[in-house]
């Protein structure tokens, strides 16, 4: 028998074989390079999308888990596990799921998934996000493809809430424990390690089903809660991005070479409220007068040195329900003349924070109690730690407190349900009203031009009425160091790393 | 001397007791909700208390600490509120950060502690005496993070020598050892030249000397081992601040220790990761103190016969 | 007077800590401006000599708000807090030492294990718990310092009662009919004294120190009162930009601390028979 000898002529055939055999993606697949290490301040507590509300966990569990839409950052809903999603009618919607996706173990992913994911966040009362699901009457696999959710009342917001919920695959069904050690989803990257307290590592999946991601081989996300040392930490090139920047760091990042700082307004609104259950409080022309005596402006310009904006509308703009109310005036002398009227002309204030939760609040708060003091009235402000001051919240013990509502998801449905709706209310602001009521009640319905409709009326309510003060909209600030390509700041606070590069 | 020991043991147990009924209680004692604080803000208060229900917290207090000493006898210290995980599991998993953290600190402190304690006594009065008095204020009045957060800007940013943060190799140990060991090494210093001063003005010291012996041999065999017994009993002492008031250096560094798991848990109300913590380095400062007050015993035979 | 002479230690620490407190108590005459009003257009200037007026000479903070104002009322602030402490603590120390002392039995047992469980929490903890019901009033915060500083009192207290108790001219008054308190009285109390005082001054400096964590943790003062701790904690997040809002408070407790090692050990040279 004549040897194999590996002449041209063959070896041209079979190159050209491979070469037309091999599967495209092994062409045409940008290369993947490096390792992006993120600092982010709040540390991961789960690895389960249904039982944590953080928006940092949320974050970093995208790139592990798909959600059935996503978010972008100018508020637009994307398809991600779900191609296209309608509602049939006031409570039911209907879901077109993406073909051809895979979870990082092999198995498919299909309405199994979906159901599994839904009705599990549902029924089991001891995730931390299940409240939200408790209106979901049923889900049925319509086919493979198909899912229809039917829901005891108008869930308008349901899609919006569905982007922060990624997709489980049923073999976490019965070993819960065991999944969650070393979870599977379908994102662009695959779970490789988490330390607790200190960072979780994340290596990219090749087979995502979105060309071109990742970008990277590996990410991994540090925790370092102090703001000081993240800085350094990206300062000294160990890190590549860091969130929860505070203003007054922004010079010294901006002045180190190598680093970029980049800032956008948020979606947050910060908000203080009055304890409508206290008589002072629930006379409109006292809440009035503290509004009329809050120089906006300076606690804008020179405590957050510009990066924050003025509030023309409870709900930030952008989202839905926005409208222009125009900016609340600063008036001190109209204020000092309604606290006359109303007979309250040596007010005593207390103003609860709760300890270290926002950049710079006892800075202002200080600088709040000085204006109110230019207007007669004292403020005592109590710095309590968070559990504490909740719990004096819930008491009614406060007058004023110090809070915030970065609108997640996407959608002020929660916002409106929880703090002025009277069941809502009633361990908190004791805020109650029907006209909003009922709006709120009938903004819940699938129709955006509806709900906007609606939301804009209750929102004129409110802003006459001022159960609360908005005093600006928070901007969000990151920095980068300059080797990190394809980084979007997020109006939501999200670190999203599935585009980004580093050179 | 074995009554003397069992009598140690029985002390350290009733201790052990109380700080565990202390620890129940005061949590649950104090205002916070632990279901309030793991929902959101607005979470609305049927979910906060359906929540409740499933960590345990709506039964009676007594059955809630029975059920709780039952599980610790099975070596179950409960599920953290936080992690959703053993909290015992969580604890252990900060064990290695912590003893590595505090085995460092102690290295330095007593290192550098006696060092400084010993040439201020023996050079009382001179420039190094003085000196030393300022070094070991400023290490006790220094606030932490003052210290962590310049070490960091400078060894971290400016000269890039070390790390600025995080817990991977024994380079990242550096800074937050020096930052924890300041204090104790101040109280460290200033201990051993009072005790070794006191010695030194001593009557079988001044024999020694007279009777020619050299000046380091009367320091360092005579004198030092006497000296050593105040320092065991601060060295045991400052062990329990090491761990527990480790927090700040903890966090500035973001070094993952059981300082800044346990008052995270605090703030948190993660009832079963406190107590774990709090009932652990409980056992452990008692069980060093033990050691230290038994070590006592072998080297001062004066106490053995109380 | 010719031994405090002796003895420079003493007058150094003293007069450190007597220039400390006279600064305080003098506060509103010494600070150059308002220390609680905030002024927004001059915030975060430095100190005379690092680029800032005359008008601010330790700079201004934050909130725009003259930091050697602060420093002075701040010191008041945080120095009577120590001060009532230290009383609380080694008054309350003291008489359960003497008594777990003089007593024993039953007394001293529960009295020292409950010393040994109060030493196995860290000092923070049982701070939050406390504050956390009671709230964040001076009393609180004076409280809190006094039970972290009892233990050390009671134990030297005890262990002195406990060594002179065996001792010759004790045994002789009791032969003689005096009364345990009596004996105790008379002729133990001046004997541990010294010990007492030199134990009080140290632990001044670490009530100050206390004070300051504890404004760290955000369980101290309410603002806008100053207290050097507060001081500190706001401090912190401008290390990197406006160092001397931490520093200045920082080098006034070292100062304190200085005064009270110095006048603490001096004492002890003074008082220490052997010596």
């Amino acid at each position: 028998m004549p040897t194999p000898r590996l002449d041209r002529r063959r070896f041209l055939v079979g190159s050209t074989a491979l070469a037309i055999t091999a599967r495209p993606r092994g062409i045409f697949a940008q290369a993947r390079r490096g390792e992006i290490i993120a600092g982010l301040s709040e540390r991961m507590l789960t690895l389960d999308p249904a039982n944590h509300y953080s928006i940092s966990s949320t974050s970093v569990l995208r790139h592990v888990y798909d959600p059935l839409l996503d978010v972008t950052n100018d508020d637009r809903f994307v398809p991600a596990l779900a191609e296209s999603w309608r509602a049939i009618n006031n409570t039911t919607w209907r879901f077109t799921l993406r073909k051809g996706v895979r979870f990082h173990d092999g198995t498919p992913f299909n309405a199994e998934s979906v159901v599994f994911t839904l009705k599990r966040v549902r029924d089991n009362t001891k995730l931390i996000k299940s409240f939200v699901y408790q209106d979901i009457d049923d889900v049925r696999k319509e086919d493979d493809s198909t899912v229809t959710v039917t829901t005891k009342r108008p869930f308008g917001s349901l899609p919006a809430h569905l982007t922060m919920l990624g997709m489980l695959p049923p073999s976490a069904v019965g070993n819960e424990d065991a999944f969650f050690a070393k979870p599977v989803g379908t994102g662009p990257f695959r779970f490789a390690g988490w330390t607790h307290g200190d960072h979780i590592d994340l290596t990219a999946h090749a087979q995502y089903w979105k060309p071109g991601v990742p970008k990277v081989d590996k990410l991994t996300f540090r925790f370092i809660p102090e703001l000081s040392t993240r800085a350094a930490a990206l300062r000294a090139g160990e890190i590549h991005v860091i969130d929860r920047v505070w203003p007054d760091m922004v010079q010294t990042l901006k002045g180190t070479p190598g680093i970029k700082v980049l800032d956008t307004p948020a979606i947050e609104a910060q908000r203080w409220h009055f304890q409508l259950g206290r008589e002072t409080w629930k006379d409109p022309r006292v809440r009035k007068a503290v509004s009329l005596a809050i120089d906006r402006n300076t606690i804008i310009k020179d405590l957050l040195l510009g990066y924050a904006r003025p509030v023309i509308c409870p709900v930030p703009p952008g989202l839905l329900g926005h409208a222009n109310f125009g900016t609340k005036p600063y008036d001190p002398e109209k204020a000092r003349q309604l606290l006359k009227q109303s007979g309250h002309q040596n007010l005593a204030l207390d103003f609860v924070l709760m300890k270290d939760l926002y950049p710079k609040q006892l800075e202002i708060a200080q600088a709040v109690a000085a204006m109110l003091g230019e207007v007669g009235i004292k403020v005592n402000i109590r710095n309590l730690e968070i559990a504490t001051a909740r719990e004096q919240r819930t008491a009614g013990n406060y007058d004023l407190f110090f809070s915030g509502w970065a609108q997640m998801p996407h959608d002020p449905d929660w916002y409106f349900g929880q703090w002025f709706t009277k069941a809502g209310a009633e361990k908190l602001t004791r805020f109650a009203d029907p006209r909003v009521e009922a709006l709120i009640a009938e903004g819940r319905v699938p129709d955006a031009k509806v709900r906007q409709q609606k939301y804009e009326e209750l929102e004129k309510i409110l802003w006459d009425d001022e159960p609360e003060i908005w005093p600006y909209y928070t901007v969000a600030i990151y920095a980068i160091s300059d080797r990190l390509r394809g980084f979007e700041a997020r109006r939501d606070y999200y670190v999203l790393l599935h585009e980004a590069g580093i050179a | 001397m074995r009554g003397y020991i069992l009598r140690r043991c029985w002390h350290s147990a009733v201790t052990l007791a109380g700080v565990s009924i202390l620890v129940f209680v005061i949590l649950r004692v104090v205002p916070g909700d632990p279901a309030k604080m793991l929902l959101p803000e607005g979470a609305p208060q049927s979910a906060v208390d359906e929540l409740n229900r499933h960590l345990g917290l709506t039964e009676p207090l007594w059955i809630q600490y029975g059920l709780f000493l039952g599980s610790v006898a099975r070596g179950d210290f409960g599920q953290s509120f936080q992690y959703r995980a053993p909290a015992l599991r969580v604890v252990v998993e900060r064990v290695p950060a912590t003893v590595q953290l505090t085995l460092a600190a102690m290295v330095l402190t007593v290192l550098a502690g006696a060092s400084l304690g010993v040439l201020a006594a023996v050079r009382q009065g001179t420039g190094y005496d003085y000196a030393g008095t300022v070094l070991a204020v400023l290490g006790q009045s220094l606030p932490n993070f003052w210290l962590g957060i310049m070490l960091i800007l400078l060894f971290g940013v400016t000269l890039r020598w070390l790390p600025t943060s995080g817990f991977q190799s024994w380079r990242h140990l550096i800074l937050p050892a020096v930052t924890l060991a300041a204090f104790p090494t101040a109280l460290v210093a200033r201990l051993t030249r009072s005790s070794l001063l006191e010695i030194l003005g001593q009557d079988y010291i001044r024999t020694g000397r007279a009777k020619g012996l050299g000046e380091p041999r009367v320091v360092l065999r005579h004198a030092m081992k006497n000296a050593l017994l105040p320092l065991l009993t601060v060295v045991g002492l400052q062990i329990g601040t090491l761990l527990g008031g480790a927090v700040i250096t903890e966090s500035i560094f973001a070094w993952p220790g059981m300082g800044k798991l346990v008052v995270d848990a605090i703030f948190f109300r993660d009832f079963p990761v406190v107590q774990t913590v709090l009932i652990l380095s409980a056992t452990i400062f008692v069980a060093i103190n033990l050691v230290v007050d038994l070590l006592y015993t072998v080297v001062d035979p004066r106490i053995r016969y109380e | 007077m010719s031994r405090l002479v002796r003895h420079p230690m003493i007058l150094v620490g003293g007069t450190l800590l007597l220039a400390v407190v006279v600064a305080s108590v003098c506060a509103p005459l010494l600070a150059p401006a308002d220390p609680i009003k905030p002024a927004f257009g001059q915030r975060l200037a430095p100190p005379r000599g690092l680029g800032g007026g005359a008008a601010h000479p330790l700079g201004t903070d934050n909130l725009g708000r003259d930091i050697l104002a602060r420093l002075l009322y701040g010191g008041r602030f945080s120095l009577t807090l120590a001060g009532c402490a230290l009383l609380l603590g080694a008054g309350g120390g003291v008489v359960v030492g003497l008594a777990a002392g003089v007593f024993g039995g039953r007394l001293d047992d529960v009295v020292m294990r409950l010393a040994d469980v109060q030493l196995a929490f860290p000092v923070i903890m049982l701070a939050i718990a406390i504050m956390a019901v009671v709230g964040t009033s001076p009393t609180a915060i004076v409280s809190v310092l006094a039970l972290s500083g009892w233990v050390l009192y009671a134990r030297t207290v005890r262990a002195s009662v406990l060594a002179i108790r065996e001792a010759d001219y004790v045994e002789a008054a009791r032969v003689l009919g005096a009364s345990q308190a009596r004996v105790v009285l008379r002729h133990i109390s001046p004997n541990t004294l010294a010990p007492i005082l030199v134990l009080a001054s140290s632990q001044f400096a670490t009530m100050v120190l206390l004070e300051s964590g504890l404004s760290f943790l955000g369980l101290g003062i309410q603002p806008p009162q100053p207290s050097w701790g507060a001081m500190l904690a706001e401090g912190r997040d401008y290390l990197s930009n406006a160092w001397w809002l931490a520093t200045v408070p920082g080098i006034a407790i070292s100062l304190v601390v200085l005064g009270a090692n110095l006048l603490g050990d001096g004492l002890r040279d003074l008082l220490d028979p052997r010596l």
